[in-house]
């Protein structure tokens, strides 16, 4: 019997382990939600598939590139610190930094996707941002796409993502499509097609 | 129910004797561990089964639900995991069915928590970094819940992670994390061959670990691709090797995915570098000798050839000199000298097709000797399809190619029928 206490002790400490972290994901974006400040990212969806978490809506933004202008050596896939300024209404980089800025709240922790110096002097930085996918609903993550696509063909609707971020951290609320949330504006669209004509 | 309880009667009616009563009762008794471990795969299977339902209802997305229900919902097949497993530590840790059936159940719940947090959150990360997650968590019920569907789970599990994040995500960086987790199983499977080296769950293992080894290997490198046929070809060595050692070679030839795989992959890189373009491609790199030594595919064929040279100096210590006749264990030194040499000399094609053709002699003698079919046409075959990729060199006079494929074929039978032929005289 004595000898399976060092057993037991592992097993409690590894559930609580297990529980942490899942409990700490969720956490992490519920004080980001609650407390971190609002930007608006302008987007594009697309739906990808994923085997274990489902169908999501893969999200490209407009703005993700940024003009390095000190000599520091970025390389790809490092892990930058972004700031965001707000442009009319939209966010906008700031500046990106190597590690995490020591006066600024507001940052969000993302990735190089790749440097680019073609036609510049100074290198172009390609971000990749931590919220690109936004999982739905199986049936309507292909709608959405779809819907989507011939929605902007004869509108200049407006997508946006509604990101809040704080110390590094970003969490991503909504999609937004004129105003509307995506899982919306998918159900309106698609009883929008069905009534007869 | 049964006859077991007739046993008195038909002992007192002289109907059989009581050795055919112990026989009868042994015979039993053999059933019902059999049925037990029935009750564990299906066990496993069912556990496995309802998880993994689990994670495909979790992948629907619910979107009716609120969030926090999500939440909810989201720790759920979690904690109800870790309760049963739990359960079985304290209370049934010796009956295997309820522990591996429990420890299979968490380990695939623990994926399904962490699925639908990043779903309800929208948190990013590539499928690897999601593999790697629910393997780090995962690992340590191998060794406290002695698992072995964990550790299977886990092999599975970093192999998916190692192919998909060397081969599909970041083509450009190698990830050595595969390896480091790999050596994590280790001790269980040493645990695994000494107490138990008849059990499924080690069979499982001798398969499942060459297996994970053989699919990830490839990714050690991508800058001189012409390494990794020394690679896979010392790796293989290696295999074949392993398979040898006396808790593997004692079993049942299926239960040895060592001797099968090794065999197999020798086999099948000999062919393959029996054609001279994949000589000519050598000759003719880009690659600078200093390019080719400080690769890490080079590195990888140095420790694999080190490994493998260890085990023949521990078989030539143990005196194990069946293996020391076998041609098959020396293939790898052959090969490593023809592929140094490759990188000038024209004509290693031919070296090599002379190496089919000794080793598929050897194996037709080998063959013959232990009155094995299989062994015999196994070698048969090797030169068979040598014979048929040879046909596909037009530089061959047809003359020449049909007399090769008559001799073949003629091998075939000659050899068959004084093989069965030999058994029946043994037999009378």
């Amino acid at each position: 019997m004595k000898t399976k206490i060092p057993y037991y002790i592992a097993f409690i400490l590894l559930v609580m382990v297990q529980l942490y972290i899942v409990f700490k994901m969720v956490w992490d974006q519920e004080t980001v939600l609650e407390n971190g400040k609002a930007f608006k990212f302008e987007a594009q969806p697309i739906d990808p598939n994923d085997p274990f978490r489902g169908k999501y809506v893969s999200l490209r933004f407009k703005e993700n590139q940024f003009h390095s202008e000190n000599e520091e050596e970025w390389h790809n896939d490092q892990v930058v610190y972004v700031t965001l300024k707000d442009s009319a209404g939209y966010a906008k980089i700031a500046h990106v930094f190597a590690s995490p800025p020591a006066d600024e709240a507001d940052y969000l922790t993302a990735n190089i996707d790749y440097i680019t110096t073609w036609k510049t002097s100074t290198p172009i930085i390609r971000i990749e941002y931590p919220f690109e996918r936004f999982y739905m609903e199986e049936h309507k993550a292909p709608q959405a796409e779809s819907l989507y696509n011939t929605a902007v063909r004869d509108t200049n609707q407006k997508v946006y993502a509604l990101v809040y971020v704080k110390e590094g951290t970003a969490a991503i609320q909504d999609v937004f499509i004129d105003e509307m949330p995506l899982n919306e504006w998918v159900k309106q669209q698609s009883e929008k097609n069905n009534e007869p004509e | 129910m049964s006859i077991q309880k007739e046993l008195p009667e038909l002992l007192q009616a002289g109907v059989i004797t009581e050795e055919t009563a112990e026989k009868i009762r042994v015979y039993y008794a053999q059933q019902k561990r059999s049925s037990n471990t029935l009750t564990i795969i299906f066990g496993i299977l069912g556990a496995l089964l309802t998880a993994l339902g689990i994670i495909l209802i979790v992948a629907h997305n619910w979107d009716e639900l609120t969030k926090s229900t999500k939440t909810i919902f989201a720790f759920l097949p979690l904690v109800i995991g870790q309760l049963v497993t739990g359960f079985v530590l304290f209370k049934h840790h010796n009956q295997t069915g309820w522990k591996e059936s429990a420890t299979a159940f968490l380990f695939i719940a623990i994926g399904a928590s962490i699925a639908l947090v990043s779903q309800v959150y929208h948190l990013p990360g590539s499928l690897s970094s999601f593999l790697f997650l629910w393997m780090l968590l995962g690992f340590p019920l191998i060794y406290i819940m002695r698992s072995s569907i964990a550790s299977l789970l886990f092999i599975a599990g970093i192999t998916y992670y190692g192919a998909y994040a060397n081969y599909f995500e970041h083509w450009r960086i190698n990830d050595y994390w595969y390896w480091i987790l790999f050596l994590g199983v280790l001790p269980h499977y040493y645990r695994l061959l000494k107490n138990n080296p008849q059990s499924n769950f080690t069979y499982f293992h001798n398969w499942l670990i060459p297996l994970s080894l053989t699919i990830i290997l490839g990714s050690v490198g991508d800058d001189v691709a012409e390494i990794l046929t020394l690679d896979y070809f010392a790796l293989f060595s290696l295999f074949y090797l392993i398979g040898k050692i006396d808790v593997f070679s004692s079993q049942k030839l299926i239960t040895n995915g060592y001797t099968i795989l090794g065999k197999l992959g020798i086999s099948a890189l000999l062919i393959f570098t029996s054609f001279d373009f994949i000589w000519e491609d050598m000759r003719h790199s880009s690659n600078s000798f200093l390019d080719l030594f400080n690769s890490p595919e080079t590195a990888t064929a140095a420790i694999l050839i080190s490994l493998v040279v260890v085990l023949l100096i521990l078989f030539y210590r143990s005196k194990n000199t069946l293996i020391l006749k076998d041609y098959w264990s020396f293939s790898l030194p052959v090969f490593a000298l023809l592929f140094m040499i490759g990188f000038s000399f024209p004509y290693t094609a031919v070296l090599v097709n002379l190496m089919i053709l000794g080793l598929g002699i050897f194996t037709i003698q080998q063959g013959i000797q232990q009155n094995h079919l299989g062994i015999l046409n196994y070698g048969l075959l090797f030169i068979a399809i040598l014979a048929v990729c040879r046909f596909f060199d037009s530089d061959l006079s047809f003359v020449l190619r049909g007399s090769l494929f008559v001799l073949v074929g003629v091998g075939f039978f000659a050899s068959n029928i004084f093989l069965i032929k030999k058994r029946k005289q043994h037999e009378n």
